[in-house]
């Protein structure tokens, strides 16, 4: 199997996509398995964040960014960064956390960092209700701009499984990974739209010509892509979107590069 | 016919150390990359033990070879046993054949599925039942849900965990987990079996019961590779022996042959020591 091309190790995988929903599956049911509150810890971390941001926003200071409702504005930001934040974090873990089954099953080794895009996914789509509850609240119209919510998901899911598919193999190699995703986590979290919006930097010139930047992050146009549903006007045209999609192709054949040549010493590791 | 399973040259390396190669540069280089080029294999025929030699400069220190220069191919329904001493490579060929482990020289080619009995209970979920547990290794392991659902009865019989199927799999005694994994694997109907001393865990009772079991998948026609330090089991399963010392392959030779020469081995270590 290591000497497959590329395609053909596509088409492996493609073959084991029950598999891969098996396994998807199985961490939903242990996630659930023995705590008292199931489904509620999918949004409570969403919730507890998104409210922090809120009170320090709307009632602590005086906002200058994003749009209101702001707490909607927040989820739609809030909601994929979680996703995002999640595979990167459990990706570092996803061959050493299942070690005695990667090594003991000859499956296609692409598919424990897809498990984890995949679960994180589905917990992603769990989160959505407190987004649908508190923009019927607030009384947030819902646009036709959310057609556009398939292809954020996709663009998304190339680049969560490439940084997976680098990130994987790198953090059983190198302990330090692990600490140094923790400290650029913190940072990606502050400079991707998340809190506000990429036009509040772009355009405003509260940060100069620096400012455009932040269009270079391909987490931008993906978080735009979502955020326009129910605020059209955040909209900063296709630029971001088509640098989110750049990024998001490069990433995931750079993860696919990687993972390849380190699966063999990975192996021989965990 | 053609060979179900090939090893041509077969070689794989380890770091002796605890530094691995932690140098960037390292690991992207292409000398250990899986899918070059096959070297030529060497002239000297059996290369010496934890082998040094192959081009790098300074790794040759930081690494031995726990296989090298394997070649051997296996017919359909053949029954092979691994012989050799503890850490002679016995384990890392099992490992090599079920495609958990790539090699870093030479090929390995595997025609038909295999059902690994290495790590058995590696696939179970703690915090689940039983129940799910055999659903989700089963489905793992290549089981669509209906041939589940034909064999789930069979497995939870032959594991004698039926009183059990609700209750969490940590909960489960060692003895149970094996019993259950041995159970769900060996139900796999691939053609190819591989079992890595799972027989010595178990009762008595049970043990007979993993005997009638191989020899039910032996007469079926399956192609079995056993890893044991047990000569009974040899004996029993195996008609052809391969001989593992220090990574290299000495002997490829009928069961009692291969063992003989191993006690002999041992007995010439023995004399040294005395």
């Amino acid at each position: 199997m290591a000497g497959q091309v590329v395609p053909a190790r596509l088409g492996t995988l493609w073959d084991n996509r029950r598999v891969l929903s098996l396994l998807v599956v199985r961490d939903l049911k242990v996630k659930y398995a023995d705590s008292v509150l199931g489904y509620v810890w999918s949004i409570l971390e969403p919730l507890a964040m998104a409210g922090v941001y809120w009170l320090v926003f709307t009632k602590l200071m005086t906002r200058q960014i994003g749009e209101d409702p702001y707490i909607v504005f927040l989820l739609c930001g809030m909601l994929p960064w979680q996703w995002t934040n999640a595979v990167f974090r459990s990706s570092m873990k996803s061959l050493s956390k299942d070690s005695k089954l990667v090594r003991s099953t000859n499956l296609p080794r692409e598919i424990w960092v897809l498990r984890t895009v995949g679960s994180k996914f589905a917990e992603f789509v769990y989160a959505l209700p407190v987004l649908a509850g508190f923009a019927l609240l607030s009384h947030a119209p819902l646009h036709w701009q959310v057609v556009y919510v398939p292809l954020a998901i996709v663009l998304q899911t190339l680049l969560l499984t490439g940084a997976g598919l680098m990130l994987a193999p790198l953090a059983v190699m190198y302990g330090d990974v692990e600490r140094l995703m923790r400290i650029v986590m913190r940072l990606l979290f502050y400079f991707s739209p998340v809190i506000y919006g990429l036009h509040d930097v772009t355009d405003s010139g509260r940060l100069g010509p620096a400012g455009k930047l932040f269009i270079l992050n391909p987490l931008a146009g993906i978080f735009d892509l979502y955020r326009i549903s129910f605020f059209p006007d955040q909209w900063s045209g296709w630029t971001p979107v088509v640098i989110a999609a750049a990024g998001s192709v490069l990433v995931f054949i750079a993860g696919v590069y990687v993972f390849r040549r380190l699966e063999g010493r990975v192996l021989k590791e965990i | 016919m053609a060979p179900v399973i090939e090893a041509k040259n077969l070689g794989i390396h380890f770091a002796r150390n605890r530094r691995r190669n932690k140098r960037l540069r390292d690991m992207f280089s292409t000398e250990s990359k899986p899918d070059a080029p096959v070297r030529p294999p060497k002239k000297v025929s059996a290369a010496k033990p934890g082998g040094k030699g192959k081009g790098g400069k300074k790794r040759k220190h930081h690494e031995f070879w726990a296989l090298r220069n394997v070649s051997f191919q296996i017919q359909p329904g053949e029954a092979v046993g691994l012989v050799g001493g503890n850490g002679q490579g016995k384990s890392t060929l099992l490992k090599l054949i079920a495609g958990v482990l790539l090699p870093d020289a030479g090929k390995i080619r595997v025609t038909g599925g295999v059902a690994p009995l290495i790590e058995v209970t590696g696939g179970f979920e703690g915090d689940l039942t039983a129940r799910d547990n055999i659903w989700l290794t089963a489905g793992l392991h290549g089981l669509s849900k209906k041939q589940i659902a034909a064999k789930f009865d069979e497995i939870v019989d032959f594991a004698e965990v039926g009183d059990f199927l609700d209750t969490p799999f940590r909960h489960f005694s060692s003895g149970m987990k094996v019993r259950l994994g041995f159970s769900v694997i060996t139900t796999l109907d691939e053609p190819i079996v591989l079992v890595d001393e799972v027989l010595a865990v178990g009762d008595r009772a049970f043990r007979e019961k993993c005997y009638l079991r191989m020899q039910e998948l032996l007469s079926g026609g399956r192609t079995l590779f056993l890893v044991s330090h047990n000569e009974g089991d040899l004996k029993r399963f195996c008609t052809r022996g391969l001989y593992l010392q220090g990574g290299s392959l000495v002997a490829d030779a009928p069961i009692e042959e291969s063992l003989a020469l191993y006690r002999a081995d041992i007995e010439a270590r023995r004399a040294q020591y005395l």
